[in-house]
């Protein structure tokens, strides 16, 4: 059965590559990715407060923990005693 | 013809699977005729499925477009081709023929439930065109919550081959080998309702769309109200933070010969209008400027809503926006004409920037037209040949046209103009029997 599933990859495999843009957005996504749960393990934090830890981009921080929040890896928080920023935490695993 | 066995043979093909294409595939379809409707992308439901809510009952577009969707697709006189492109029509006798490439979305559109244990395995993260790149999606997608069918599809341009969605499909239902499947068809009738491009408001170099991230345009606004939105709030896409300060600049790419669109888009006025009430409601300490040249309330209705939006606080400035200039933190700085007031050059400080981009023709589908010239306006619309009395009429016998295919409108307007071509178009079969 499972090698009735591999199948079909497989053989396209013969005749196509892998996507170079899809392998350099996998490197890309899964660093980001590893960054921001670092940031989050200890504490739910603002987007600034990321982006100053991790030095990265704050767009790309943005965008990044947005996907990952319709993924499920991210979750909101409270929002900061201004009302400007929303606070994000990892989400729990049960 | 050679594969005369082969053939699928419907009374009218329909062009296109959004508001207008699927109301008047619906009207026609109770009318008796067979109908293969067309629609290039994964799903049916055209732009409408993707806003907030409507001017100006403010009712839920998509609670509004969905039933239609679904009618459309559970409706027995109607074959539905998505994913699928038109190569050629031709003229023959009294009907058409041509053929339609399907294109392979490596989903076996059967068996496939929608599940989503493919995107959750998927590794790849790109960016997802109908969220207008806010935020990612993965290489193996169901296009959006209630796309129409509801089945993954494959970007095999972003794919890494890596077969993660092959072994825990629980259907069975990936397919990297799925190829092209060629549709030959003979049809009496045919009905364009392709839509409208949007404004691609990087074109307004000055407005730095793309350069400057708290510069978004009205469809990522839309986006951003719908309950389905990328983010968990209205938010700054630079820094996620909630704008308390929100410009819309109208007629970004209508009403302006630099970009080669010089006519109104009719509908920007108002769908500003539309999103300045829900931002109210959203983020209710927020102020809201609206630059405009002029307001165009020209609808049932219109002028009321435009006065409710008044008297929400909702300011409007008659000011022509000259350029926008980033700030250090992220807020920008407008340059405006300050027309009321003696056409000064003035300055304002916003901390979000939402361009009303305008409506642009779609005319594509005019080069399958194999030996006849499906004509355009001067605008680059299908062209109405008989706009007052027979307004769905295009330069081919038999060829009609529905909706913003033929010019700007709005819903209602889009609606209407489909009543009238599926009258048109019955009419027209009718008259040939
Ligand atoms: C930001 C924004 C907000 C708006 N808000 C409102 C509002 O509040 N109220 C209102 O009344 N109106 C609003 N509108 C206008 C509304 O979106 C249009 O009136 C409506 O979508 C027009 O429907 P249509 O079917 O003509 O075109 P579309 O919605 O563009 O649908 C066309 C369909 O044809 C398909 N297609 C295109 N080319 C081909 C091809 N070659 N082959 C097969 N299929 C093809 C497309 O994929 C699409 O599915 C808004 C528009 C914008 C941009």
């Amino acid at each position: 059965m499972e090698n009735k599933k591999q199948k079909t990859v497989d053989i396209l495999k013969e005749t196509r590559k892998a996507s170079e843009n899809g392998k350099i957005r996998v490197k890309e996504f899964m660093g980001i990715k590893k960054k921001i749960k670092a940031s989050l393990k200890l504490e739910s934090k603002t987007i600034p407060q990321i982006i100053d830890e991790t030095k990265l981009d704050a767009s790309f921080v943005t965008y990044s923990l947005m996907t990952m929040m319709k993924y499920g890896d991210v979750q909101v928080d409270k929002i900061d005693d201004d009302d400007e920023y929303y606070f994000y935490k990892l989400k729990e695993v049960k | 013809m050679d594969n005369q066995d082969k053939v699928q043979k419907f009374d009218v093909m329909v062009i296109g699977g959004g508001i207008a294409g699927e109301e008047a595939a619906l009207n026609l379809a109770k009318m008796g005729f067979k109908i293969i409707l067309v629609e290039k992308d994964y799903s049916i439901g055209g732009k409408m499925v993707h806003l907030s809510k409507v001017f100006p009952t403010l009712d839920c577009s998509a609670c509004i477009t969905t039933p239609k969707m679904s009618e459309t697709t559970r409706e027995p006189n109607i074959t539905i081709k998505t994913y699928s492109e038109i190569k050629e029509i031709e003229k023959s006798g009294n009907h058409f023929i041509g053929k339609i490439i399907k294109k392979p979305r490596f989903v076996d559109e059967d068996t496939c439930t929608g599940c989503q244990l493919c995107e959750d395995v998927c590794p790849v993260s790109v960016d997802d065109q109908y969220q207008y790149d806010l935020v990612g999606r993965k290489a193996i997608y169901i296009p959006f919550a209630i796309a129409l069918p509801k089945v993954a599809a494959i970007d095999l341009d972003n794919c890494i081959l890596c077969g993660a969605c092959e072994k825990v499909c629980p259907a069975n239902s990936i397919d990297f080998t799925e190829k092209p499947e060629e549709i030959l068809f003979e049809v009496t009738s045919v009905l364009i309702a392709t839509g409208f491009n949007l404004f691609d408001a990087g074109k307004k170099v000055e407005y730095g769309y793309g350069r400057y991230k708290n510069v978004i345009h009205a469809m990522q606004m839309e986006r951003q109200l719908v309950p389905t939105r990328p983010f968990n709030t209205v938010l700054r896409p630079k820094d996620g933070k909630s704008p308390d300060n929100i410009a819309y600049v109208l007629c970004t790419g209508s009403r302006d010969k630099s970009v080669g669109n010089p006519i109104c888009s009719q509908i920007c006025c108002m769908y500003s209008i539309k999103q300045a009430q829900l931002l109210m409601g959203a983020l209710p300490m927020a102020d809201v400027t609206i630059y405009y040249i002029d307001i165009r309330a020209y609808g049932k209705g219109f002028q009321e809503f435009y006065q409710q939006t008044k008297d929400m606080d909702v300011e409007f400035v008659k000011g022509k926006i000259a350029k926008i200039e980033e700030k250090e933190d992220g807020n920008l700085e407008l340059f405006y004409e300050d027309i009321e007031n003696g056409g000064k050059v003035k300055t304002a400080e916003h901390d979000m920037v939402v361009l009303a981009v305008g409506l642009l023709p779609n005319n594509e589908i005019a080069s399958v037209f194999k030996d006849e010239e499906l004509e355009l306006d001067p605008f680059n619309y299908i062209k109405q040949k008989d706009k007052l009395i027979n307004p769905a009429l295009t330069s081919i016998d038999g060829v009609f046209v529905a909706g913003t295919a033929a010019s700007p409108m709005d819903i209602p307007d889009t609606i209407l103009s489909a009543g009238a071509a599926s009258a048109e178009v019955a009419g027209y079969i009718r008259s040939l029997k």
